[in-house]
């Protein structure tokens, strides 16, 4: 790593003063320290923002959660409550990274990472993303890319935080110019969607304060297959979340992650489900609905199949907590 | 016999090197008469330091650490080049193969992805502080009786990983034990072994011989 100073902010303020120049904030320092050591970003400034008050904490009322930014993957994995309440947040914390990792890695970071495309990751390869001209995945190395994009950058967005978000209708706050800003998880993924310069919709300076989960849906589901079955990147996530009524689905969403540079959703699919009972068909016609758009490449139409059926056993997933 | 420990070869051998400088560095500390409060206050304060060596005062193993360590100085370089600590192992440097696993109080975290700067504070326990007086821990002893190791390089990482299972989990099931060791990586292997060792370590009854091997 170069050298940087640093700096640790007891204020949402003195941490946004202090970022201003060329500086980045530190939380858990996964990302972050990954893209420091192949110089992937540059900093001269590093400003802890692990004491700022009240940003760890997770809080429930009547009608939302709310999850500190600078609460831990492991927290919310143990959190006894959440895996009650939000049975889909806790195992897609659960299968999030290592033990080590899960300890240190935060709401925040985790949302705000930064793509793992190995184009992008290589500190020799101009690509897209680095103010290249090319995307090298597009016609090379592509079986972990997207499916789906808005541009022609092909790496997906992997937050398994963010998939599950989204399926649960949660809103993240962020501080951006000192104003409260609030946006869907569609909203937080649109700016990667649309620049592939983007990882996200964030702006330098913006600070991710918490995430707010609403409780209309009783019930969440959230499933990942892997390479390895452990400490591994998803190659399909995906997170249903509904209430139940009378045995038909309420409010149903799906969000899938690993194949889109934004969690997936299809709100035809959401409003397909919607009123419907669950079983093999309706699943099966939902998958059919959220991947009908889907564009593989030539090494990763395999994710295509895997995404349909982890969308049957996700929604299936869901029933099956009665 | 009197054979030399081959570090003490040639006046300028790679670990004597690191162990000079760690030395100077806490000279250097110590020098600057100033108490372990006042240096964590400036350390916590909201002033901008470094890029230059600032003081550091890590507590590890129970003694107190008094650095001068540029921010950038990663808790697993501050051990093992900064201080006499190598049995934190250097493997990925990227938090990727649980090597350098220390605890910060209970926590097992990777000493590489952590500044030394972020880790004042903490009771930072490695490996080298598990044994008290020369007494193994039970963890220790299962790893022996297990034979669960061959190179051995992963070995003070895997200690600290099933440690801080058993404090939390004195009684983990098998699928616990792979869940809180699935970031840390054996290359030899030895992965069923060290599945039978924390199990023994904590009392539980020893998997059958086929589910070690069918470890994943």
């Amino acid at each position: 790593m170069k050298a940087f100073q640093y700096a640790t902010a007891h204020s949402t303020d003195s941490a946004r003063e202090l970022v201003a120049g060329n500086g980045l904030y530190l939380a858990g320092g996964n990302d972050l320290f990954g893209l420091l050591k192949e110089y992937l970003v540059g900093a001269d400034l590093l400003v802890n923002i692990k004491s700022l008050p009240g940003l760890n904490k997770v809080e429930h009322g009547k009608t939302f959660w709310t999850i500190g930014s600078l609460v831990t993957v492991a927290e919310i994995e143990d959190h006894a409550e959440i895996k009650k309440v939000f049975p889909g947040l806790h195992d897609a914390a659960a299968e999030i990274a290592s033990q080590q990792i899960r300890n240190v890695a935060t709401v925040g970071g985790n949302l705000a990472q930064h793509s793992r495309c190995w184009y992008f990751r290589h500190r020799d390869t101009q690509c897209l993303k680095k103010h290249g001209d090319l995307c090298y995945a597009r016609d090379g190395e592509n079986r972990y890319h997207s499916l789906f994009t808005g541009n022609s950058c092909i790496s997906p967005v992997v937050s398994s935080l963010a998939t599950t978000f989204a399926a649960l209708d949660a809103t993240a706050i962020v501080l951006r110019d000192g104003q409260e800003t609030r946006m869907s998880m569609a909203e937080l993924y649109h700016g990667a969607w649309e620049n592939p310069l983007a990882h996200n919709s964030l702006d330098k300076g913006d600070l991710i304060l918490r995430v707010e989960i609403p409780t209309t849906r009783t019930r969440s589901a959230y499933l990942q297959v892997s390479d390895k079955h452990a400490f591994d990147w998803a190659l399909v996530s995906c997170a249903a979340a509904a209430a139940v009524v009378d045995g038909k689905l309420k409010s149903p969403r799906v969000a899938l992650g690993s194949i889109s540079p934004v969690p997936h959703q299809v709100e035809a699919a959401n409003s397909f489900l919607d009123g419907k009972v669950l079983d093999d068909a309706t699943a099966t016609q939902a998958a059919d609905l959220i991947l009908k758009d889907a564009k593989p490449l030539e090494h990763n139409a395999y994710k295509v199949p895997m995404a349909h059926a982890i969308i049957r056993r996700t929604l299936l997933k869901l029933k099956g907590d009665a | 016999m009197n054979n030399p420990e081959p570090e003490n070869f040639g006046a300028h051998s790679r670990r004597t090197f690191f162990k000079s400088l760690g030395t100077v560095a806490a000279t250097a500390a110590t020098a600057q008469v100033r108490s372990v409060a006042a240096e964590l206050e400036k350390a916590n304060a909201e002033s901008v330091i470094g890029p230059g060596a600032v003081p550091v005062t890590l507590k590890v193993n129970g003694e107190k650490l008094k650095l001068t360590l540029e921010p950038r100085v990663t808790l697993l370089d501050a051990l093992r080049n900064y201080s006499s600590l190598t049995g934190a192992k250097e493997g990925c440097d990227r938090a990727t193969c649980g090597a350098c696993t220390v605890l910060l109080g209970d926590t097992p975290v990777y000493a590489c992805q952590k500044l030394a700067i972020e880790a004042q504070g903490y009771e930072i326990t490695t490996v080298e502080g598990l044994a008290k007086k020369g007494n193994l821990t039970k963890v220790q002893q299962a790893f022996l009786q297990k034979d669960a190791l061959m190179c051995g390089y992963c070995t003070p990482g895997f200690l600290m990983s099933v440690t801080a299972l058993l404090r939390k989990n004195p009684k983990p099931t098998a699928d616990d034990v792979k869940h809180a060791c699935a970031g840390n990586i054996c290359r030899c292997g030895t992965h069923p072994r060290i599945l039978q060792a924390a199990l023994s370590a904590a009392g539980v009854a020893t998997a059958s011989k086929t589910e070690v091997v069918n470890y994943v």
